[in-house]
């Protein structure tokens, strides 16, 4: 929900009473399971589609005795969650699919360790992908991690879940992994409430070293079988509290093998088909350890299975291995015999193509509609009017220039944040984009491997803070020429505008201590440090210019608020306005800098968008006739 | 008012970041939720919310019918357009004699402005809407919410035009919804945008049935 206000409380998410209906969205669900179940310690780092979760827990948890923040980077706020854990408070830390790698290790090895208060890690998987790096199918990591996992279907179980997780970490003493996708995260429902539950803090600590001491040590194999010893019991305790996550639906010759979202899918596509009779649909929702006895007596009789699944082909190669154990030979498809793709998301039109070849009954012809459109100009997300990066990359290009370089020979390192899409036309600015931090650490690494002409990496100041402090450490200690430039708009603006380090009062009102990005960057030794406003462009152009020339590692900081927050807070205070009379129609303005809020008119003059125009000025900046004028609001 | 529906009812809103698609759907999404209806809405959030294109799916239906976030091509019972490009991008989801309802507002992507692709005309555009849907509803909503000092609020217009159109939520909720997503000031010119929307269909004679 958009906005930080008191709502009603018999409306508000998280304290409206057990048995309110409410909309809510996957991830809102999400927060109030974790109300529901006691949770005390919330952390996690923002990422698409799992922020909502943490953002929900602040904006409409105050007074609700919860800790509930965000954390430098993913790895740490799982040892948060951890520590707090061990102590017997519940926890939960929210991450994406990537945020996952970067906290493994941790990760790992608290299976070993295991946990006394509840330990439940939100992962939330992206197949399409609609906003993530890869389609990383967290449910190996699961394997790999040994954990157990489980899965919702929609925003009413994605609550339900969180209370499961919370129950089962408990009873096992091993974090749970509550693993989501983008369809359900992102999705809203209706969902009934629950009771809420006071939240679980520390309740003492006692020293225990072949639990909680890892590195190399004795015991480390005892700790493994011990491991080994708890999975096997995660199907027999979730029979015996009752808790049914995996269900048969309907009886017949065919099975239908699902989980998660798709679940929706597979049920739609036979309402679709008219098939109302001789499927049987197992729905999964414990994803590892596989429910073995579920699956064992939900597919005796079977005379073929199909396996609906999102990303890799997980559930399908459980069930090959469990039917090959128990001597069962029947077909079995999926994505191994291409039925489905091994890629991008599915819909119930795909489940419903695949499920008619399999069954034998035809589509019906409604769900064949085809239509003719003119071909349409794409539109990919841009870079707000007024973005601060905008006008970084505009200077970053034309010092590189100044400096006497062609575009083409110095490589601009990009990284994870907004400022990604300078990629795109017109500026084409970035060259790279890889993961969290990666900006410094490889063009670093593409001059030890003897590129003797600059290079540069740009990094935004959360992502700086998240991953890029050790990798600029590396190139200070290695004594690598290269320019560095953070783009400090203040905040963790792609996924929603979260707090970063550089903040003196988090979103709950908690004080902290503002950690300030030059203090940090002087301390880790660079040769030169500029901090300057990236609106005055020809002025960062001449620092770029001049700092590309000199050896050493030269950071500048490019400090201007991102526009969506500072428009949010404070208004627009000034437009900016397009003379037709002067304009000449050279376009000067939008191949500069590709605002959004500018478009070519009918007469194929500049023009811009009132509405959308947050008043930065760059566009006149690029005006030969000084046709565009600025327009103040009252 | 409310006239209910036995059966899903998929509406696809077809939308440019930041014109407000996405609070038209959650604003469904609670008005129907509170007249006892199952809802879900499926909609990518991230980076398009910015000026990239916006697809929301939202379906609304009895209780426990609503399943999928999302609905194929070919599905959608009524297209709610607050852009034309964007809207005839989305036309694969309508279905045989689906209805059109859009503002009339053009915003040509940067890719256009800059010259790496064409933009069709408004009239082309319009024309390809027509096509499809003769009687497609075409909403001045941008002018009808600068009236109402909100241009903002030309999603709520539409919101007014549509429910005028079908009737199936209570004017009510759908006010209590707009009030619980939009706080203070720009709830009530919200407000004033969606009664405006009714207003115009009435007038405008576009009221079915
Ligand atoms: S959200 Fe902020 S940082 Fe991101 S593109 Fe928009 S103005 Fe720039
Ligand atoms: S001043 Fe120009 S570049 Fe800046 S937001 Fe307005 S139209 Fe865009």
């Amino acid at each position: 929900m958009a906005g930080v206000r008191d709502l009603p409380e018999r409306i508000n998410p998280l304290k409206a009473p057990a048995g309110t209906r409410l909309a809510l969205m996957g991830n809102e669900a999400i927060a109030r399971g974790a109300v529901e179940s006691g949770i005390y310690v919330v952390t996690g780092y923002p990422g698409t589609p799992s922020s909502e979760v943490i953002m929900t827990l602040q904006r409409f948890g105050k007074d609700l005795d919860m800790y509930v923040e965000w954390a430098v980077n993913e790895k740490v706020a799982f040892e948060l969650a951890l520590g707090a854990s061990i102590g017997g408070a519940r926890s939960l830390a929210t991450m994406k699919a990537p945020g996952v790698n970067i906290a493994s290790d941790p990760i790992l090895s608290a299976a070993y360790c295991g946990v006394n208060g509840a330990l439940v890690m939100l992962v939330a998987d992206d197949p399409g992908p609609i906003t993530t790096q890869t389609e990383q199918d967290d449910r190996w990591f699961s394997k790999l991690a040994k954990l157990p996992t489980i899965t919702p279907s929609n925003p009413q179980e994605a609550k339900d879940y969180v209370k499961v997780a919370v129950m089962l970490s408990e009873r096992l003493q091993l974090p749970v992994i509550l693993r989501t996708t983008t369809r359900v995260n992102h999705t809203v429902g209706d969902v009934v409430l629950g009771a809420t539950e006071q939240p679980r803090k520390f309740k003492g600590f006692k020293r225990d070293p072949p639990r909680f001491v890892r590195a190399g040590m004795r015991w480390n194999l005892e700790r493994h079988k011990w491991l080994n010893k708890q999975l096997e019991k995660v199907e027999g305790i979730l029979n015996e509290l009752g808790i049914s996550i995996n269900e048969v639906h309907g009886d017949g010759d065919v099975c239908v093998v699902t989980e998660g979202v798709t679940y929706n899918y597979v049920t739609e596509a036979l309402n679709l088909l008219g098939v109302k009779e001789g499927v049987r649909v197992l729905k999964v929702g414990q994803l590892y350890p596989p429910p073995k006895e579920f699956l064992k007596k939900g597919l005796r009789g079977c005379g073929k299975v199909v396996v609906v699944e999102e990303l890799d082909p997980y559930l399908e190669e459980t069930v090959k291995t469990l039917l090959y154990d128990e001597g069962i030979s029947i077909d079995i498809h999926g994505k191994h015999d291409s039925l489905l793709p091994m890629e991008g998301e599915l819909n119930v039109l795909m489940v419903a193509k695949a499920l008619s070849r399999v069954i034998g009954v035809p589509l019906p012809r409604t769900l064949q509609v085809s239509r003719e459109t003119p071909a349409l100009p794409p539109r990919p997300p841009p870079l707000c009017p007024g973005c601060p990066h905008r006008a970084s990359y505009i200077a970053i290009l034309k010092g590189i220039s100044k400096a006497g370089f062609r575009r083409d020979e110095v490589p601009i390192f990009g990284d994870i944040g907004c400022y990604a899409l300078s990629v795109e036309p017109p500026l084409n600015a970035i060259w790279t984009e890889h993961s969290m931090g990666a900006s410094i650490s490889m063009a670093a690494g593409m001059k030890l491997g003897g590129n003797d002409k600059p290079v540069i990496a740009t990094i935004g100041d959360s992502t700086f803070f998240h991953s890029g402090i050790p990798a600029l450490l590396e190139a200070v200690h290695k004594r690598i020429n290269m320019l560095v430039i953070i783009l400090d708009n203040t905040v963790v603006a792609m996924t929603g505008h979260q707090s970063t380090p550089s903040w003196s009062v988090t979103e709950t009102g908690r004080k902290a201590k503002p950690v300030l990005l030059e203090d940090v960057v002087k301390a880790l030794g660079v040769d030169n440090l500029a901090v300057i406003d990236p609106f005055d462009v020809d002025d960062m152009a001449n620092v770029v210019a001049q700092y590309l020339r000199k050896p050493g590692v030269n950071v500048i900081i490019a400090r201007a608020p991102c526009a969506l927050m500072k428009v949010r807070a404070e208004g627009v205070k000034a437009v900016y306005r397009v003379d037709p009379e002067a304009c000449i129609g050279c376009m000067a303005c939008i191949r500069g800098t590709g605002c959004p809020a500018m478009y070519v008119d009918e007469n194929g003059k500049a023009a811009i968008i009132e509405e959308d125009c947050t008043g930065c000025g760059l566009c006149a900046y690029f005006c030969p006739r000084d046709a565009i004028k600025e327009v103040r609001h009252e | 008012m409310s006239r209910g529906i036995k059966e899903v009812f998929n509406i696809l809103i077809a939308s440019v970041g930041g014109q407000g698609g996405l609070t038209l759907s959650r604003t469904i999404a609670i008005a129907a939720v509170s007249e006892g209806l199952s809802v879900r809405t499926g909609e990518t959030l991230g980076m398009s919310q910015r000026f990239g294109s916006v697809t929301s799916f939202v379906r609304m239906g009895p209780q426990n019918a609503v399943m999928s976030p999302t609905f194929s091509e070919g599905m959608a019972h009524v297209m709610v357009g607050l852009e034309l490009t964007e809207s005839v991008r989305n036309l694969r989801y309508l279905s045989e004699g689906g209805k059109i309802l859009v503002a009339d507002t053009v915003k040509p992507p940067i890719t256009a402005s800059i010259g790496t692709a064409r933009m069709p005309s408004k009239d082309e555009l319009v024309g390809a809407l027509t096509s499809v849907d003769p009687e497609a509803v075409i909403v001045p909503a941008r002018k009808i919410a600068y009236d109402v000092s909100n241009p903002r609020a030309a999603n709520m217009v539409m919101l007014g035009v549509f429910n005028r159109i079908f009737g199936i939520l209570s004017d009510d909720a759908v006010i209590n919804a707009i009030l619980t997503l939009l706080p203070g000031r720009r709830g009530e010119t919200s407000v004033a945008a969606y009664k405006a929307g009714i207003k115009w269909a009435e007038e405008n004679k576009v009221v079915q049935g």
